[in-house]
């Protein structure tokens, strides 16, 4: 079955235990195929239990998440995924790991392509004796080697240097330029994945708090400054901050600001830090709905 | 062929980046008319920025008429960008006025200002 | 669409034996290794040893009270330890099942990660652990069957010809001896993948293992007697209990022809009055006519506990992998 939409939650909640913590609650938004997309929030956020949940790798506790239009466990053949800490059988080799993985994925797996991405590691090397980053690029490799329509991706780039991160980003764009390939990759640190994505999913607290194009986000936010004594209203307000006599706010306008603001576009870090900050903000996402 | 270098602290959007220096190669002679610029996946591997935003940048260029792209085939250069390539009389003298200005002990920030202030005299409005 | 996944299927299949066999290939040369030793040793009791012993018993027998008496007593002993080390063996392999199941077969892939890897390639949780348990579960099935099996002939070899060969009935040489043997080993792969399962852990998961099966093993201790229809004798009291075998219930028979415990006397006087009581005894007990009906309704009941391990083991993946749960889209 195709479909657009590579992700889709409705009402989705996840709990670990019949009386434990919801990890996720009630979170609703669309990705579209042929995005990458950032999955941004703090630790303990939620997002690897949004990872693992689109991996099919657990249940969700309520509401649905449809993934590449079925249900998660339909789609396995065409997701690849990378958990946060790699995991990976200790005692194979680099290139057993990835004969494993031609094995395991019948019929859709890319050995070319799995083996460009270990290129530089000695293939007879048993993984245990592999480094955090070298252990990274065998994930990697197994992961985008069953070429996945969507591939999802924990912290992938925690344990690498900022060479190899560069390296394996472009690598990861080039899959997504070359096969549209829907890349979903969590961080806690925003900068890293600001020029790569173009799709934001911002998780704290077990909820959605901003979805959407990174585009259409940053053009929907405006920082202002202005006299402290000056009114905002209608505008939503986000955070606001006085200093002095000046008042400085990252505000959602719902209209033409007077001239007495002085205005400038934010930069993704801030309004993700901005929205971060605000529990209370009220999500765009929510309003479109409504 | 052109390489695309972003640098992500310039506070300039990256697709506008890719625009411009598209343009300043275009300007300089880098590229000419039926050359083929670089694949979204060639940007891509090599910059790691977002393939949209290589499409975005290749949009706006084919916009203002300076490139078109071919279905299969790429993305080609239609049209040279001003009149001062890389070797053209006007880059010349520029140059022999620079040497001259050096000789003078201006300072490198002395001469950008000298030539700014020319600049935005005669050229108003036109930023890329 | 139907017709179109049979043909593709057998090309499309993962290839996940292959692997398993792969990454326990320590465990297979282990239990190769020990299973040969086994083997050998169970042969030995049905040639060298057995003869040797069997030899000493026949001097033994023919030694009269008045002469000096010489056998080859090191012969009868080192048949006796030797029986005994590889009863022994035999009825400890399902706990060794358990512990390795428990530990390397699923407790250990759950706690690094690597289920997890498994299970994001096109390969569902549940055909995982399906190969999982039926891989091993053939090759402990075939490997201990045939270990019962020599360790029956060597059994049967021995009787009539030693005389402290252990009886049927003697529960160590009735579980090594038989299929209960394999139904035993199957139902401690089946708990220690469970164990594995549920707690995610490597070593909680191989110490639970082993408990697991300790409690099949005593479960179906408990049953085991009751599993087939008894013989009962009645004798007088002075007759003592009548029948030989694996006794279910023994006790006294009252004039009203209840069965009644015997009763506790601590002199000869009080236990006369005591027994003066009853008209006679009574020995409920399997022959060892029933000795392969027993062995069949243990290993029934015994491969019963284990299928519901193995269900088990399955209704815990899919809780915790949701993968059943359909989406509503």
């Amino acid at each position: 079955m195709s479909s657009d939409t590579a992700l889709r939650a409705d009402a989705l909640g996840k709990r670990f235990g019949r009386r434990g913590r919801w990890a996720l609650r009630d979170c609703a938004f669309n990705l579209p195929t042929g995005r990458v997309c950032a999955v941004v929030g703090p630790n303990g956020a939620g997002k690897s239990t949004l990872l693992a949940l689109a991996a099919g790798l657990t249940g969700p506790t309520a509401g649905a998440l449809t993934v590449l239009g079925t249900t998660a466990a339909q789609a396995r053949p065409r997701v690849g995924y990378v958990a946060q800490d790699k995991p990976l059988y200790p005692q194979l080799t680099v290139a057993e790991t990835l004969r494993m993985g031609a094995d395991l994925n019948p019929g859709r797996w890319d050995a070319e392509l799995a083996g460009h991405i270990v290129k530089e590691l000695d293939a007879t090397a048993r993984v245990r004796t592999l480094s955090g980053g070298q252990r990274t690029r065998v994930a990697l490799a197994l992961a985008l080697g069953k070429r996945p329509e969507l591939l999802l991706l924990d912290e992938p780039m925690a344990d690498l240097d900022p060479l190899a991160r560069h390296e394996l980003m472009g690598t990861l764009m080039g899959q997504a330029a070359m096969h549209g390939t829907t890349i979903v990759l969590s961080s806690h640190v925003i900068a890293e994945l600001e020029d790569s994505c173009d799709h934001l999913l911002l998780v704290a607290g077990g909820q959605v708090r901003l979805a959407g194009e990174i585009d259409e986000l940053l053009g929907a936010h405006l920082r202002v400054s202005g006299a402290a004594s000056a009114d905002l209203a209608p505008h939503t307000v986000i955070e606001s901050r006085v200093t002095g006599r000046q008042l400085t706010a990252l505000i959602r306008p719902a209209g033409p600001l007077t001239d007495d603001w002085r205005t400038a576009a934010p930069s993704l870090e801030e309004l993700v830090l901005a929205h971060l900050r605000d529990a209370g903000a009220p999500n765009p996402t929510e309003e479109r709905a409504a | 062929m052109v390489e695309y270098r972003i640098d992500r602290h310039s506070g300039v959007a990256t697709y506008v980046q890719i625009v411009q220096q598209t343009k300043q190669a275009l300007r300089l002679g880098l590229l000419r008319p039926g050359d083929r610029l670089p694949t979204a996946r060639e940007v891509v591997e090599a910059t790691a920025i977002n393939p949209n935003t290589v499409l975005k940048a290749y949009r706006e260029l084919e916009r203002e008429g300076l490139v078109e792209a071919r279905r299969g085939l790429g993305t080609f250069v239609r049209r040279a960008l001003g009149a001062a390539p890389a070797d053209s009389p006007l880059r010349t003298e520029l140059e022999d006025w620079a040497r001259r200005a050096d000789a003078a002990g201006l300072e490198r920030e002395d001469v950008a200002a000298l030539f700014t202030a020319v600049l935005d005299k005669h050229f108003q409005g036109d930023p890329s | 669409m139907s017709a179109l996944t049979l043909t593709a299927a057998p090309v499309d299949r993962p290839r996940q034996t292959r692997w398993l066999l792969r990454l326990h290939r320590p465990a297979i040369y282990t239990w190769a290794v020990l299973w040969l030793a086994l083997v050998t040793l169970l042969l030995a009791l049905d040639g060298p040893l057995l003869n040797a012993a069997a030899d000493a018993w026949r001097q033994y027998e023919s030694c009269t009270t008045s002469e000096r008496c010489s056998y080859d007593q090191n012969a009868i002993l080192r048949y006796k330890d030797y029986y005994n080390y590889a009863t022994i063996a035999l009825n400890v392999l399902p706990f060794v099942l358990a512990a390795w199941a428990g530990a390397a077969l699923t407790g250990r892939e759950l706690e690094s990660g690597t289920a997890r890897l498994a299970w994001t390639q096109a390969t569902s949780p549940a055909h995982w652990l399906a190969v999982r348990l039926a891989v091993p579960a053939l090759g402990v099935t075939v490997c201990t069957g045939l270990l019962a099996w020599l360790h029956h002939r060597a059994w049967t070899a021995s009787q009539g010809r030693i005389e402290s060969a252990k009886e049927w009935y003697d529960r160590f040489t009735f579980h090594a001896g038989g299929p209960t043997l394999a139904a035993m080993a199957l139902a401690g792969l089946a708990a220690g993948a469970l164990a594995g399962l549920l707690l995610r852990r490597t070593l909680p998961a191989l110490a639970v293992g082993l408990v697991a099966v300790g409690v099949v093993r005593w479960l179906t201790e408990l049953a085991m007697p009751h599993l087939w229809p008894a013989v009962t004798r009645l004798s007088t009291v002075d007759q003592g209990f009548l029948g030989k075998g694996m006794v279910v219930d023994q006790g006294m028979v009252t004039a009203s022809g209840a069965h009644v415990p015997p009763p506790t006397c601590d002199s000869v006087a009080s236990c006369a009055a005591a027994f003066d009581r009853f008209t006679g005894r009574y020995n409920t007990y399997q022959p060892q006519s029933h000795l392969w009906g027993l062995q069949l309704t243990t290993t029934a009941l015994t491969l019963a506990v284990a299928a519901l391990l193995v269900t088990g083991c399955f209704l815990v993946l899919r809780r915790q992998t949701g993968t059943l749960r359909a989406a509503r889209p």
